[in-house]
This record gives C-alpha cells, sequence and structure tokens, in this order.
C-alpha cells in the first residue's frame, strides 16, 4: 500500500519533468507563450510528486513497514522515534529521494519567483535544465535506487539504522542541510546553462541566481561545519575532519562555489570573467554530482559510503553529459563571451578577487586531485595506494594562509586601481595589529609558522573588518550602514565567522593533548592541569543497543567542572563497539573523554582524555557565518534588488565603495 | 617619500624578525614528536580514513607502541616506514611518495597554481601596456542585448 | 580577433575531466571491498611470534620449528569468527594428532576475561594465546579478524585467508604449508 503508494508518486513525478521538458521544449521552439506558461506549472506537479514519495516513505518508516526493503534494512521496532524519521536519509535510497524533493523544492521557489517572467527563454531554458536534472534523480529512484523495492519474506523486524546513525541528534540536521546546499546550486546551474543557450551571458542571470547561490552556499557552510561537529560529537576519534572521500566531496563544491560568489563581483562591477564564472557554476554543479558518485558508488572506501549500488554507472553518465553540455556550450560561445573589460593595477580590488579565485581553484585541485589519485594509480599501475592527512595538510596550509591574507587586505582595496595614501590610511594600523599579534603568540612560545601566520592574519583581518564596520558606523550607525550594503556588510561578518574557524583549526590542530590513562574505580590522573576520577561504570540496554558508559568527574584547580559520561555502545548488526565520546566544552578549551576499553577482570577501564583549545569558536565561527550569509540576503534599503535590470557593467556605475573616496584612475 | 615608507619598512621588518625566530631550527626534534608525527603518516589498517595516530583501534595502539620501540631501538624514520609497508603494503602511508607517480599529486597542483599566476601575471602586464578600449557602436549593441 | 585565451584553458579542463572520467568508468564494477587484499608476508618468513595461552603455556614460532602450523586470529566478540568456528573444529579434529601439525588461536582485540570464558562455553580445544600490546597481531600485519595464517616446517608463510574460512579453505591452506600445493 505505501509502496504502491510511493511508486506511484515517482512515477507522476517522472512523468510530470517529461511533459515539462516537452512543453518547455516545445514552446521555445516555436514562441509559444501559452506553452512556456503551462510548461512551467509541471515544476509544481515534480515537488507534490516528490513530496508525496517521501510522505509515503516516512510512512512507512513509522509505521515499521518492513515489506519494504528500505524500512527493513534502516529501521527497526525498536528504533527511536527521531532516528525512525531521520531513517529517510540513513541509507542510499532514501538520500536520493530527499535529494528529489529538495529539488523539487528550489525548482518550485525558481518557477514562483519567476512567475511574472515565464515566457522569458531565459528563464525558461533554465526551468527545462532544472526540470530535466530532476527527471534523472527520478529515473535513478525508478530504477537502480528504488526506495519502495518490497520483500517477499517480510521479516518481523528490521535491522535498524547503521549505529553511527542513531548515536547524536546532529544526524537529524546535518545530511539535510548538506543537501540544501548540494541541490541548492541546480539553480545558478540551470540559469548559467540557460544563459549559454540564448546567449544572453550578460549580468542578468547572475543578478537572478545571485540569492539561491547564496542559499545554497549557506546551508552547505552550515552542513559542512555540522557534519565536523557531528564527527567530534560521535566518532571518538578527537578531531573533525579526517579527509575523508565525502568530506572532501562535500569540501568540493563548496571551494568552487566560494569562488564564485567572489568572481561574480567582479562581472558585475567590470563586465569581465564571463567564462570564468559559467566554468565555475557548472563546475560547482559537475563537484556535486561527481561527490555523490564517488562515495555512494563505492569505488572510494569511506566511512560514509553505503552499500555497493548500481547507480554509480548512472550517476557516471549524467555526470559526462552534464560536463559535455556545459564545456560544449562554452566552447561554442566562446567567441562572444569575450568581455570588453580590463584590468588597470594589479593593487586592486579586482586583482584581489583574481588572485582569490586562483587559490581557490588550486584548492580545490588539490583536493580532488587528493581524493581521486588512489584510483589514477590503480588505474595506471594498479598498486593500492592512499592519501590522508599529511598530503592534504601540506598542501592546503599554505593555499588557506595565503587566502586568509588576501581576506585581510582585499576587502580595503579600492576598485581599478590605489594610491600610497589609501593604503596607509587604510591597511597601515590593521597590519600592525597583524603583526603585534605574531610577535605576541612568538613571545607566549608559538614556535608552529602556520600557527603564528593564521594569529596574525586573523588579527590583520579582523582589526580590518573592524575599521571598516566603524568609518561606515561613524557616519550612519550600525544598522543604517549595514541595511545600505548588506552584500557588503554581510560578507564582512562572514569573514569574521571565516577568522574564528580558522584561528580554532590552528590552535586545535597543534595545541592538543591526547592521553590514554588506565584507572580503577576511585582513582584519578591529571592531564594538563584537569584532574578525572572515574567513579564508576554502568551497563544498560535500551532498544537494541547496549552500553557501557563510565562516570569521569573533571575537576580543575578544585573546581568541580562535573560528571561526563563517555561510553561504548554495541549494536546488533555490527561487529565493533562505537565510542561515544563526552565533552566538556569550554570558551578557551574543551575536555574530551572517551571509554577506551570497557572495565577489565580487575574492574580498570582505560579513558583517553584530550584536552583541544578552542574547539567551541569553529562551530561559533559557523554561526556567524551563517548570521553573515543571512544579512547579505537581506534586500538593501539604497538599492533594491531589481528583477529586470541587471546592475549596470562595464565599470560604469559609480563608486560604492564604503567610503567613497575618489580614487584617481 | 621614504617618510611615507617608514611604517611598512617598519613593518616588514617586525614581521621578518618574528619569522626568523619561528623558523630558527631548534635542534633535532624529540623522540614522542617523532613517533606522533611517524603515527600521522600511517592508515590505520582496519579502520577508513584515520591515520595511526588518531585512531583508538587495536592495530592502531600496537603500530604506536611498534614505532617507540623502533625509535628506542635507534631506526631512522625510513626503516620504520619500510616495516609498515612490509606487512600491509603500500596503502598503509597516508603520504604519497615523493617521486614516480607521487610527482602527480605532489606536483600538478603546484605547476598549476604556478602557471595560473604566471597567466594573471600576463594578462595583467598586458592590459596595462594596452590604452584603455573605447567601445564601438556595434560593441555597444551587443552588450545592450546581452543585458538584456 | 584572437581567441579568448581562456578556452586553451577550458580545452585542458575538458581532456582532464575526459581522462579523469575513463579511469572512475574503469573503477566502476570493481568491488573493492569484496577484492581479497594480498598479505604482504606471503612467501617471506613468518614473523617470530611469542604468546602465551590461557592455561599458561609459552608457544613461539620457534617451539613449533618442524610444524606445519595454522595460526588464526580469533576475538570472542566478532560474529565472522563465530561463523567459522564449526569449520575449524572440524578441520581441528581430523588432524589434531599429526606429529607434524600445529594450530594456535591468538587472541586479537579482546579482553582476557571475555576470551577465556568464550573458549570455555564454546568447547575450544586448539590452544589459544593471548598477544600482550597485540604484537603479533601487529607483525602478521592484520587488519581484522578471523584472519587464518598457514606457515611452513621451515617459517615461511605459505598462504592466508581473511574472513572466515572453510573447511577445504583449511585444507587447502594446510597442504600450502607442508608443499603440496
Amino acid at each position: 500500500m505505501r509502496a504502491a503508494l510511493g511508486v506511484l508518486a515517482l512515477a507522476v513525478g517522472t512523468s510530470a519533468a517529461v511533459l515539462g521538458i516537452a512543453t518547455l521544449g516545445l514552446g521555445l521552439r516555436r514562441g509559444d507563450e501559452r506553452l512556456l506558461r503551462n510548461g512551467r506549472r509541471y515544476v509544481f506537479v515534480v515537488l507534490a510528486a516528490a513530496a508525496l514519495a517521501a510522505a509515503a516513505m516516512e510512512w512507512a518508516l513509522l509505521t515499521h513497514d518492513f515489506s519494504i526493503e528500505y524500512v527493513a534494512e534502516n529501521n527497526a521496532r525498536a528504533t527511536p522515534l527521531l532516528f525512525t524519521i531521520t531513517g529517510l536519509w540513513a541509507a542510499l535510497e532514501g538520500s536520493i529521494l530527499l535529494w528529489a524533493l529538495v529539488l523539487g523544492g528550489y525548482l518550485a521557489f525558481m518557477a514562483r519567483r519567476f512567475r511574472e517572467r515565464a515566457t522569458d527563454p531565459l528563464v525558461a531554458w533554465a526551468t527545462l535544465t532544472g526540470l530535466a536534472v530532476a527527471l534523472f534523480f527520478f529515473v535513478l529512484m525508478l530504477g537502480p535506487a528504488n526506495p519502495f523495492k518490497t520483500l517477499a519474506d517480510v521479516p518481523s523486524d528490521g535491522a535498524g539504522p547503521n549505529p553511527l546513525l542513531q548515536n547524536h541528534p546532529l544526524m537529524a540536521f546535518h545530511p539535510p542541510m548538506l543537501y540544501l546546499g548540494y541541490v541548492g546550486f541546480t539553480v545558478p546551474f540551470s540559469f548559467a546553462i540557460a544563459a549559454l543557450v540564448t546567449g544572453r551571458f550578460g549580468e542578468g542571470w547572475l543578478a537572478d541566481t545571485r540569492r539561491a547561490t547564496l542559499v545554497a552556499w549557506g546551508f552547505l557552510t552550515a552542513g559542512i561545519l555540522l557534519g565536523a561537529w557531528w564527527s567530534y560529537e560521535v566518532l571518538g576519534w578527537g578531531g573533525y575532519w579526517a579527509w575523508d572521500p565525502v568530506e572532501n566531496a562535500s569540501l568540493l563544491p563548496w571551494l568552487t562555489g566560494t569562488a564564485f560568489i567572489h568572481s561574480v563581483i567582479v562581472q558585475e562591477r567590470r563586465g569581465m570573467l564571463r567564462v570564468w564564472n559559467l566554468s565555475l557554476v557548472i563546475a560547482t554543479f559537475c563537484l556535486t554530482i561527481l561527490g555523490t558518485f564517488l562515495t555512494r558508488s563505492g569505488v572510494v572506501d569511506s566511512v560514509h559510503s553505503f552499500t555497493q549500488s548500481a547507480i554509480g554507472p548512472m550517476l557516471l553518465g549524467f555526470l559526462g553529459i552534464v560536463a559535455a553540455v556545459g564545456i560544449g556550450l562554452i566552447a561554442w560561445r566562446g567567441d562572444r563571451l569575450r568581455a570588453p573589460g580590463r584590468i588597470d593595477s594589479p593593487v586592486s580590488r579586482e586583482s584581489a578577487f583574481l588572485a582569490n579565485n586562483l587559490l581557490f581553484a588550486a584548492l580545490a585541485f588539490v583536493v580532488l586531485l587528493g581524493t581521486v589519485y588512489p584510483l589514477l594509480a590503480e588505474a595506471l599501475q594498479d598498486r593500492r595506494l592512499s592519501v590522508g592527512e599529511p598530503y592534504f595538510d601540506r598542501m592546503t596550509t599554505p593555499i588557506g594562509i595565503a587566502l586568509l591574507f588576501l581576506m585581510a587586505a582585499a576587502p580595503a582595496l579600492p576598485w581599478r586601481a590605489t594610491t600610497g595614501e589609501v593604503l596607509r590610511r587604510r591597511l597601515l594600523v590593521p597590519a600592525w595589529t597583524g603583526a603585534g599579534v605574531m610577535v605576541a603568540a612568538v613571545v607566549l612560545g608559538a614556535r608552529e609558522l602556520a600557527q603564528v601566520l593564521t594569529f596574525g592574519l586573523a588579527a590583520f583581518a579582523l582589526a580590518g573588518i573592524a575599521r571598516q564596520f566603524a568609518v561606515g558606523a561613524r557616519a550612519h550607525g550600525v544598522a543604517r550602514v549595514v541595511r545600505s550594503n548588506p552584500r557588503l556588510y554581510g560578507g564582512l561578518v562572514v569573514h569574521v565567522g571565516v577568522v574564528l574557524v580558522a584561528v580554532a583549526i590552528a590552535s586545535s590542530s597543534s595545541y592538543s593533548t591526547k592521553r590514554e590513562v588506565r584507572l580503577r574505580s576511585g582513582e584519578s590522573a591529571t592531564v594538563r592541569g584537569y584532574t578525572v576520577t572515574y567513579l564508576d561504570s554502568d551497563r544498560e540496554r535500551s532498544g537494541q543497543k547496549t552500553t557501557v558508559s563510565a562516570q569521569v568527574r573533571v575537576e580543575r584547580g578544585g573546581d568541580d567542572l562535573g560528571v561526563y559520561a563517555p561510553a561504548i555502545s554495541t549494536f546488533p548488526n555490527s561487529t565493533s563497539g562505537i565510542g561515544t565520546p563526552s565533552v566538556h566544552t569550554g570558551l578557551r578549551e574543551d575536555v574530551y573523554l572517551t571509554l577506551v576499553s570497557s572495565p577489565n577482570e580487575r574492574g580498570r577501564v582505560t579513558i583517553g582524555v584530550a584536552v583541544n583549545p578552542l574547539i567551541l569558536w569553529l562551530w561559533i565561527g559557523g554561526g556567524v557565518m551563517a548570521l553573515g550569509t543571512l544579512i547579505a540576503l537581506a534586500p538593501s534599503l539604497q538599492r533594491p534588488f531589481r528583477r529586470r535590470e541587471p546592475t549596470p557593467a562595464v565599470g560604469l556605475r559609480r563608486q560604492n565603495d564604503e567610503e567613497r573616496e575618489p580614487v584617481p584612475v | 617619500m621614504t617618510r611615507r615608507l617608514l611604517p611598512w619598512l617598519g613593518l616588514g621588518l617586525v614581521v621578518t624578525v618574528t619569522l626568523a625566530v619561528v623558523l630558527w631550527p631548534d635542534g633535532a626534534p624529540s623522540d614522542s614528536a617523532r613517533a606522533r608525527a611517524l603515527a600521522e603518516e600511517f592508515r590505520c589498517p582496519e579502520c577508513q580514513g584515520l591515520s595511526a595516530a588518531d585512531s583508538s583501534a587495536s592495530t592502531s595502539r600496537a603500530i604506536r607502541a611498534d614505532i617507540r620501540d623502533r625509535i628506542e631501538a635507534g631506526q631512522s624514520d625510513e626503516e620504520i616506514r619500510q616495516a609498515m609497508v612490509d606487512r600491509f603494503g603500500e596503502s598503509v602511508l597516508l603520504k604519497p611518495e615523493s617521486g614516480g607517480l607521487g610527482l602527480l599529486v605532489w606536483g600538478l597542483p603546484v605547476a598549476a597554481l604556478t602557471l595560473g599566476a604566471a597567466g594573471l601575471a600576463l594578462a595583467l602586464r598586458r592590459w596595462r601596456r594596452q590604452p584603455a578600449m573605447h567601445a564601438t557602436p556595434a560593441d555597444e549593441a551587443l552588450v545592450e542585448q546581452a543585458r538584456s | 580577433m584572437t581567441r579568448h585565451p581562456l578556452r586553451l584553458v577550458a580545452l585542458a579542463v575538458g581532456v582532464a575531466v575526459a581522462a579523469l572520467a575513463v579511469v572512475l568508468a574503469l573503477q566502476v564494477g570493481d568491488d573493492q571491498l569484496q577484492a581479497q587484499p594480498r598479505s604482504e608476508l606471503l612467501g617471506d618468513g613468518a614473523p617470530d611470534f611469542v604468546v602465551t595461552t590461557l592455561d599458561g603455556e609459552k608457544i613461539s614460532l620457534e617451539s613449533l620449528a618442524g610444524k606445519a602450523v595454522i595460526v588464526n586470529f580469533w576475538n570472542s566478540w566478532c560474529l565472522p569468527c563465530k561463523q567459522e568456528e564449526p569449520a575449524l573444529k572440524e578441520f581441528y579434529e581430523r588432524h589434531r594428532d599429526e606429529a607434524d601439525f600445529a594450530m594456535v588461536g591468538i587472541i586479537r582485540d579482546d579482553t582476557k576475561k571475555a576470551a577465556g570464558s568464550a573458549v570455555d562455553e564454546r568447547g575450544i580445544e586448539w590452544p589459544m594465546g593471548w598477544d600482550p600490546g597485540g604484537r603479533a597481531a601487529l607483525d602478521f600485519g592484520t587488519r581484522g579478524q578471523p584472519e587464518t595464517y598457514a606457515i611452513t616446517p621451515d617459517g615461511l608463510i605459505a598462504g592466508t585467508q581473511y574472513g572466515p574460512a572453510s573447511v577445504e579453505g583449511l585444507e587447502t591452506l594446510l597442504a600450502a604449508a607442508r608443499g603440496q600445493r
């Protein structure tokens, strides 16, 4: 019944996508406005169908309908309600369904926003492209990734979700956020393809998709950081980022997407970088598909990879088509894409944006290459190799530091050209602040180049941002000035978040202390000023899981910081135990406790104690980045968002810098 | 002129001195630092994606203990790496080799970045040399069309 | 009109993407998880292990010299170990009285208490060695359990089995250890 409903919904969605594509295609060919208006309506049918299918799946999960294979594999009668609901994205088929639902949502928003322009070929082509992507995912679900496959022998109970996925409430937020990010890039992608097809690759499509891109980017950022948080709170190895292929897969579109958000500004201002921006958008979309392929087809092994499945070849085929269409269209339109602009000085805002893009592209290249290198090695030389942290750290740290430098200096650079006077006024104090912090760090004992540079540049950047806010606020007050150009100030707030994240990464990666202590009940050990005392341990069964937890009191200098309970849980569908860390979180440092081994014959436990500095600031930084994104999305009071009229290009625009100072050209 | 440059020169001096202090070699790394750095280079054979330094799996602890023993016995980093490869195969190394196929993964990004930077520098130079372009009516028509 | 310089870049990217696609396409269907890893030790001298059985007896590679040895890494909580137990028992019954045969279990990643009670409960009769610090497990390059190794009378590794073994598989291993492949 539920399965039938689900399959019916999928079939409806597929047909709606096909009909929509056909109607729009025909309408575009004949220039028939009635067809174009009708065509866009199918988007809503696609959304309704995806929602219905997802509802059918949730219904099946909530009622433990084990006649559906997916439910039997990812749910059990004893699974708690929260993890029954999150079962929708606990495995491959369900997450494709979530993907389709989110895509339907984005497309419907797009169709609604552009309802008055339904007959505009640009919008029609974009809708058609979006529907084509949706069609692919529906076909995937009707074919190899069918979430509603039924079982002939209905088991009396299901296997339950993967133990790692039923251990923390963050599981409810991290995957949907990531998908909202991943899928959101379909909107700018659709418009980029539409711009190429219609030949209107001016600034129109950029203005049309600015918000969608920012929304997708914001969700992706939040999703990645929530993933890091989940990893820190659940996996129990004390870190938050392991350069696992799946983590890399989510980082790749983020890197190109971030590059795009910056380079767009150059095109809006100066009308340059058209090919580059189109390429970045198409690359970002391709990377979301590549990421899904890498992690869901089983070609690379990873903690995240689900079981093998036949969707690999289909994803690869889709990726091939998208890349071929994208590159083909750009090559076809190449000559007309030539932009009339030029850059006057290497020390200018636009040059800084170019450098930013070069570095982000290089970063993406490093991450991509490191991720696929084992595959290359196997294909070329039949050798099994791995690539991990030592490689990624060595390669990404210098690029990251260079980006931090740009982030500190570039927002102060004027467009077109600059003078020594402007540089002195805008940069000298922040730069000296940074240098001061560097000296202070070294005096306090920091001896690692990357850390010292990160702290110094972070201070440089913060001081620069503070100056920019102060200059604006002096004239009009913070609220007014932010509302007059939310995009600029929102961006600066995002930069503050990035600084926090960078500092947290730099300090936690080299100033953590990690020890293992073996204690009998009542014994204590001291790690970096924290005294941990093992009190007792418990064994508890709830649902499918058996948990052994140790009560550990944490004290510092006589202050009782409370009792924490790191645990190891075992599940019937997993061979090894799943450790659950317990963390005392502080603004300055975390005490991260893990139960390494449960009480042995002599009642001794092994407890892992790690003291990690400034980790909390990673999550706070993430929150600040999200806040900045929200600010940047707000409508500008000065220049309300104009739908039909894109921002003037080719340097015609007035200086709209925060200070509006005359810049000699 | 020099008065104006003075604060920048001072800044450069302070930064250079600080970095020199940071980079000043302070003797060979301690045994425990060496052990930690080596453990970070090895992949934990029974878990996915984590290094032997990060994971608490039984093999990883054994690997860490083994590295300490071997350092005490006076083995070089290279000997210790070889001992690990002899047991678990090349895939235990998380850091790609510096020659052979490894050149690809280490060298390509550097080459791409250098090429990109050179390309940018070249483009900037060309832009500076050529006079600002004046749009012809045909260009303007094109721009109009593109902006519609 | 000069050609747009980015066209070259686009071409290069296109070629790179195509190459990557070919590589990826070659790997699809290559089931990495099922592909048996090959032991690096195959054909080399077996590690010089020393374990103490739960009854307190010392067993080492040296003490077993001259015999064909089957070494089985095991623990109490691993399900595949339980799965291969009947095969190990049958195989051990067949050969336990042969003078040139020895079989040793080595406990991997477990507590002595849990392993000891599992050995008693399940009636495991071959000597089960406690491996302090996971030394032997490391030297054999184990990646998990169960793993089974066959050692020739002169101390070379002749065969390996990752995952649960069958009686036939064990016989093949023993034959290899005796040089009768």
